[in-house]
C-alpha cells in the first residue's frame, strides 16, 4: 500500500505543479501590495499566507505517498469530523461580523465550513463512483447526496455564512449533473429548488443578505454600502487600463478606498497594479490550471479519479467564477473569496488540498491492475 | 490487484470505452463552461480596463486627489501719501467638507461641546449650504482665535472633515474712514455667481459689493492659487502633489488724502452733522476729500450684516447708507448765484457796473419776493450782490435772462449731469428747463418760478460733489475737469498699470474773462467787510467762496418760531463752497450740512478746518515771514 514506485516520481504531474507555482506566486506578490503598508502590529498577512503556502505545499507532497482511493475509505471519517466542527462553531466558535465560523489555531483560524467544501467533493465523488447507472439518476438515487449537501449546507447558513452554503449547492448541481441524472428529476430538482428559494428569501435569508442581493439589482439605492465597494471595485480595476499603475503603485488600494482589498477584493489590487496585460496573463495561468484539472479527470485511471478532478475543478472554477464576477460588478457581494489569491489560511489550505488530490488523480494515472501485471513480470 | 472491499471502485478497461466516451464528453462540456466564463471575465476586463479605462483612471484620481483653492490676498488700498487705509491679514476660518464625514451629526455635536458652541448655530451654516457640492467646504466658524485653531489642528483626527482654511481678510487701518468711497466685501451671492465667471469665483468666496471694492473688483481680487494633494478614503492628507501661489491682486493709489478726509469725518461727526464734505484739487480733478456723514460702519458688514444692524442703518435718520457726495440732492440755494451771475454776464444783461436797488423785497405779478435781508440791501452791483447774497438782485438777474439760459450756464459748470467719478449711483441732479417742466407736469413754466431758480430754490437740485466741481471750474477758470479718486494701479511686480492724468470735461471759451468778477466777489465774501463769511477767514491765507441756505419746507407753522426751534427734519441746510488760496486757486473745498440752518455758521468751520489743515506748512511758513517782518520793524 505505502509502496513507493519510480514511475511515480515519472508520472509526477510537473505542469500542474509549475501553473500552481506561478498562480500562487503572482497571488503572494500581490498580496504583499494588497497589505501595505504592513499594518505595525501582528504578523503582516502576506508572511503568514507564505507559512501557510509552504505547510501546504509540504502536506500535499506527504500526501501523494497515499494512493487516492484510500478517500474512499476515508471519507465518511473526514465528514462525519467536519460535521463535528461545524456544529462546534456554531456553538464555541470565534464570532466576527455577527458570524460563527472560526475556531482559533493560533497561526490561522480555521474555518470548518472551508474543508466542508472539499469533503463534500470527496463524498459525492465516492457516492456517484460507486453506483453507476448509464441511464441517470432517478429521484431515490438522490436521497443520499441531498441530505449528505443539506446537513452541512444548513449548519453553514446557521453561522450564517451564505456564500459558503451556495457554494455547497453549486458544488452539488455540478456533481450532480456530471453524474448524469434523469431528465424529470432534474426538472422536479430545479422547481424545488426555486420554492426553496423563494422561501428563503422570505424566511430564512437576513436583512443584510437580502441588500446585498438589492444593492446588484440597484446599485443606486446603497451607494455608500454594498454599492460602493463594488463601485470602488471597478475603479480600482479600471483605472489600471491597459498596463496598470505599476507594482505597489495603486492608489484604489493603497489609501483605502478599497474595501477587503487583501481578501475578498485581492483581485482588484492586481487589476489596478498589474493592468489588463498582468491580470488577463494571471487569469490566463488561472484557468490554464483549471483546464489542467479537467485533463487529469479525463486521463484519470478510474470512475471515482474522474469525479474527485472534476468536484475539485469545479470547486475551485466556481469560487473563482463568483468571486471575479463580483470583483468586476456582476455579482453581488457575497464574500467567495478568490481560491489562493485572497488571504486566509482556510481557503488556502482546503485550495491547495484539493490541487493535492488532482496530483495524486494524474499520478496514479496508469492503471494499477496493468502495473500489478508488470510488476508479477 | 483489486479492491474487492469497494465493488464499484473499478478501473476503467478496455470494455469500458462506451461509459468512458459519455465521461470524456461531459468533461469537455465543463471545458467549454470554463473556457465561456474565462471569455466573459476577460471581456468584462477588456471593458473596465481598455475601453472605459480613461473613465475609471479620472474616478480613481477624483478618489483620491483634492484640489483646493488657496485665496489671493486682495490689492490694498492707500492714500495719496501711501499711507496704508485698507490692507490684509491672514484669518483663519475652521470648515466642514461634508464629503469626507461620515456622521455629520455625531460630528457638530462633538465639535459644539468641545469648542463650547452653540449646535443650532452649526447647523442654520450647514442648512444654508445644502445646495452646494458635498466635496465644497462649508464654514462652520469665521476668523477663528488662536485657542481654537490650535485645538482644531491638534485633534483632526477626531474631527474627520474639518479643516482649517486660511484666508486673508481685510484690515481697515482708518476703520470706518472714506467706507462709502471704498465699500466693503461680503459673500458671493448667488444671483452674482451665476453672472460672474465661473472659472474665478465658487461659492463662499469674498466679492466687492459696494464702494471701490466693487467697482475695482477685477484689479483687486488678484488670482486664486491652488493645492493639490492626494487623500486617503477617510479623507486624510497623504501628500502635497502641487501648488500653484495665489497672485495678490493690484494696488491701488486713491488720489483721497486720508488726514484732510480724517479731519472732514471727524469734524461732522463732532457737530454730529449729516451730510458731505468734498474737496478737489482745482487744477487736476484729483479728489482730495469724498467725506458722507453719518459714516457707513463698514465692521459690520464683515461676514455679513445682522438683520437688526442693517434695519438700524435703514432707520436712520441720518440715513448712513447713502454716499451724500453723488447720491443726495439738494436746492442749491445762495451757491446758485454764481450761475446766475454768469448767465447774466454772459448773455450781456448785466456788466460789473449794473446796479439793482434792493428794498428788501420785489414785487412780481402779484406776489411778494423777499430778500433775505429783509431791511434791503439798498443799491447792489455785482460784487457786492455775491458777497452780500442779494436776492433781489439775483430776481431780476434771472427774470432777465431767463430760466432757459440760467440752466445753460448752469450746465457748463457741471450742473444738471453725472460727473462721471468713479462711484455707484451718482445722481445727475435737476436744472429745471422749460420744455422740463412740460415734460415732467404738463403745464407751462411760470416766470415765478424763474425767480425762485435763480436764487438756487425751486425745482434745483445738485449734489455736494457738484458744487464742488463748479467752484472748482470757476476757480479754474472755466476749465471743468473731471473728478477722479485714482491715482495709480500698480500690479504685484510693481508695474504701474494706470496712472492718474488730468481729463477736461469742458471749457469756457469767451466767457471766460467774466470769471473773475465773479472771483472778486465771492472773495469778498470771507474777506469782505459785510461778507456772508466773515468767519472763516483764516489769517495767511485768501479765501474765496460762497455760502448757501437750502429751504427744505417752509411750513406755515413754523415760520414765527426761531430757527433752532424748528423739527431737525424741517430745517433749512447749510451749505459752503469755496476755493483756495485765491490768487492761484490750489484747492476747492465744498460743505454741506443737512438741516445745518446757515451756510457761514454751519458748514463754515468744516470747511476753515480743513483749509488750515491742508495749507498747514504753507501758512507757518507765511507766520514765520510776517513774524520777521514784524521783527524787521
Amino acid at each position: 500500500m505505502f509502496r513507493i514506485d519510480r514511475r511515480y516520481f515519472y508520472n509526477f504531474d510537473w505542469v500542474l505543479l509549475s501553473l500552481l507555482l506561478g498562480v500562487c506566486g503572482m497571488a503572494l506578490l500581490n498580496l504583499y501590495s494588497a497589505s501595505y503598508p504592513p499594518s505595525p502590529w501582528g504578523m503582516p498577512p502576506y508572511i503568514k499566507q507564505c507559512y501557510l503556502f509552504l505547510l501546504g505545499i509540504s502536506g500535499v507532497l506527504f500526501i501523494l505517498f497515499f494512493d487516492y482511493k484510500e478517500l474512499h475509505f476515508w471519507n465518511y471519517p473526514f465528514y462525519i469530523f467536519i460535521i463535528l466542527l461545524l456544529l462546534f462553531v456554531l456553538f464555541a466558535g470565534n464570532a466576527a461580523g455577527g458570524a460563527q465560523r472560526w475556531i482559533n489555531l493560533g497561526l490561522f483560524k480555521l474555518q470548518p465550513s472551508e474543508l466542508a467544501k472539499l469533503s463534500l467533493v470527496v463524498t459525492l465523488a465516492s457516492y456517484y463512483s460507486r453506483k453507476e447507472k448509464a441511464e441517470g439518476y432517478g429521484l431515490k438515487d438522490m436521497v443520499t447526496p441531498v441530505l449528505l449537501t443539506g446537513l452541512p449546507f444548513l449548519l453553514i447558513l446557521k453561522q450564517p455564512d451564505l456564500g459558503t452554503a451556495l457554494m455547497l449547492g453549486i458544488i452539488f448541481v455540478s456533481m450532480t449533473v456530471f453524474a448524469k441524472v434523469r431528465w424529470q428529476t432534474l426538472g422536479l430538482g430545479v422547481a424545488l429548488g426555486s420554492a426553496a428559494g423563494v422561501f428563503a428569501w422570505f424566511y430564512l435569508l437576513k436583512d443584510y443578505q437580502k441588500r446585498r442581493i438589492e444593492t446588484l439589482l440597484d446599485p443606486a439605492k446603497d451607494p455608500m454600502g454594498q454599492g460602493y465597494q463594488i463601485l470602488q471595485s471597478k475603479i480600482a480595476v479600471g483605472s489600471g487600463g491597459v498596463s496598470g499603475k505599476g507594482y505597489l503603485e495603486g492608489t484604489q488600494g493603497h489609501l483605502h478606498f478599497l474595501p477587503e482589498r487583501h481578501t475578498d477584493f485581492a483581485f482588484s489590487v492586481l487589476g489596478e497594479e498589474w493592468g489588463f496585460v498582468g491580470s488577463a496573463f494571471f487569469l490566463g495561468l488561472y484557468f490554464s490550471m483549471l483546464l489542467w484539472g479537467l485533463y487529469v479527470a479525463m486521463t484519470a485511471r478510474d470512475r471515482f479519479g474522474v469525479f474527485l478532478s472534476f468536484g475539485v475543478v469545479m470547486l475551485v472554477f466556481w469560487q473563482a467564477v463568483i468571486n471575479l464576477l463580483m470583483i468586476l460588478g456582476f455579482l453581488p457581494v457575497v464574500g467567495i473569496p478568490l481560491p489562493l489569491v485572497s488571504y486566509g489560511g482556510s481557503s488556502l489550505l482546503t485550495t491547495l488540498l484539493a490541487i493535492g488530490i488532482l496530483m495524486n488523480v494524474r499520478m496514479r494515472r496508469f492503471q494499477a491492475g496493468q502495473n500489478a501485471e508488470k510488476v508479477e513480470q | 490487484m483489486k479492491w474487492s472491499g469497494y465493488n464499484n471502485l473499478e478501473e476503467f478497461s478496455e470494455h469500458d470505452d462506451a461509459e468512458l466516451d459519455s465521461l470524456k464528453r461531459r468533461i469537455l462540456l465543463a471545458g467549454l463552461v470554463i473556457l465561456v466564463f474565462t471569455a466573459i471575465i476577460i471581456g468584462r476586463l477588456w471593458f473596465l480596463q481598455v475601453f472605459k479605462g480613461d473613465e475609471y483612471k479620472n474616478r480613481a484620481d477624483n478618489n483620491r486627489v483634492r484640489v483646493s483653492e488657496v485665496a489671493a490676498p486682495r490689492g490694498s488700498i492707500k492714500d495719496r501719501k501711501d499711507r496704508e487705509m485698507v490692507t490684509n491679514r491672514p484669518s483663519f476660518n475652521v470648515v466642514l467638507v461634508r464629503e469626507d464625514s461620515n456622521d455629520v451629526d455625531e460630528l457638530l455635536k462633538k465639535l459644539a461641546s468641545a469648542l463650547d458652541l452653540d449646535i443650532s448655530m452649526l447647523w442654520e451654516k450647514l442648512r444654508v449650504a445644502e445646495g452646494k457640492p458635498r466635496h465644497i467646504p462649508v464654514r462652520l466658524l469665521e476668523d477663528v482665535d488662536w485657542e481654537t485653531l490650535a485645538y482644531v489642528e491638534n485633534h483632526n483626527q477626531e474631527f474627520p472633515g474639518v479643516r482649517i482654511e486660511a484666508i486673508p481678510s481685510r484690515v481697515y487701518h482708518y476703520d470706518n474712514l472714506a467706507a462709502h468711497v471704498i465699500g466693503y466685501l461680503g459673500e458671493i451671492s448667488k444671483k452674482e455667481l451665476a453672472a460672474r465667471d465661473t472659472d474665478i469665483y465658487t461659492g463662499g468666496d469674498l466679492i466687492g459689493k459696494m464702494g471701490l471694492e466693487r467697482l475695482r473688483e477685477i484689479d483687486l481680487r488678484g488670482e486664486k492659487g491652488s493645492s493639490s494633494s492626494e487623500v486617503d478614503a477617510r479623507g486624510f492628507e497623504q501628500q502635497l502633489l502641487k501648488n500653484v501661489e495665489p497672485l495678490p491682486g493690484n494696488e491701488i493709489k486713491l488720489t483721497l488724502d486720508a488726514e484732510l478726509q480724517k479731519v472732514a469725518e471727524d469734524l461732522m461727526a463732532a457737530g454730529d452733522k449729516a451730510g458731505a464734505v468734498v474737496a478737489m484739487e482745482v487744477k487736476t480733478g484729483r479728489m482730495l476729500v469724498l467725506a458722507s456723514n453719518p459714516v457707513l460702519p463698514i465692521d459690520q458688514f464683515v461676514g455679513g450684516i445682522s438683520h437688526k444692524n442693517w434695519n438700524a442703518l435703514l432707520d436712520n435718520p441720518k440715513h448712513p447708507l447713502i454716499n451724500k457726495v453723488v447720491q443726495a440732492m439738494y436746492p442749491p440755494g445762495s451757491t446758485y448765484k454764481m450761475i446766475t451771475a454768469m448767465a447774466g454776464l454772459g448773455t450781456g444783461v448785466i456788466n460789473k457796473d449794473t446796479v439793482f436797488y434792493c428794498p428788501g423785497h420785489y414785487y412780481f405779478g402779484k406776489r411778494r419776493y423777499h430778500c433775505w435781508k429783509h431791511s434791503g440791501h439798498g443799491a447792489v452791483n455785482l460784487k457786492r450782490a455775491i458777497s452780500e447774497s442779494c436776492d433781489v438782485y439775483f430776481y431780476q438777474v434771472g427774470l432777465r435772462v431767463g430760466v432757459d439760459k440760467l440752466a445753460e450756464y448752469a450746465n457748463k459748470f457741471g450742473l444738471g449731469h453725472k460727473s462721471g467719478i468713479e462711484m455707484e449711483h451718482e445722481k445727475s441732479g435737476l436744472t429745471p428747463t422749460k420744455d422740463w417742466k412740460k415734460k415732467k407736469y404738463k403745464k407751462k413754466w411760470q416766470e415765478g418760478e424763474t425767480l425762485s431758480v435763480a436764487i438756487g430754490q425751486g425745482f434745483n437740485l445738485v449734489t455736494p460733489l457738484q458744487i464742488c466741481l463748479m467752484t472748482a471750474t470757476i476757480a479754474n477758470n472755466g476749465k471743468q475737469l473731471l473728478p477722479q479718486i485714482i491715482e495709480k494701479v500698480t500690479d504685484p511686480d510693481g508695474k504701474i498699470l494706470s496712472q492718474f492724468e488730468p481729463v477736461i470735461v469742458d471749457e469756457l471759451k469767451d466767457e471766460k474773462k467774466f470769471l473773475q468778477l465773479i472771483r472778486n466777489g465771492m472773495e469778498e465774501v470771507i474777506q469782505g467787510k459785510r461778507g456772508t463769511a466773515r468767519k472763516v477767514r483764516i489769517k495767511g491765507l485768501t479765501i474765496a467762496g460762497k455760502t448757501g441756505t437750502a429751504q427744505v419746507v417752509r411750513l406755515k407753522q413754523y415760520k414765527h418760531l426761531k430757527e433752532e426751534d424748528i423739527p431737525y427734519k424741517f430745517r433749512d441746510h447749510a451749505w459752503f463752497t469755496c476755493y483756495a488760496p485765491a490768487e492761484d486757486p490750489e484747492i476747492a473745498v465744498t460743505v454741506l450740512v443737512e438741516h445745518g440752518l446757515h451756510g457761514g455758521s454751519g458748514a463754515g468751520p468744516v470747511a476753515r478746518a480743513l483749509l488750515e489743515t491742508y495749507f498747514a506748512d504753507y501758512l507757518q511758513l507765511a507766520a514765520e515771514e510776517e513774524a520777521e517782518k514784524d521783527k524787521g520793524e
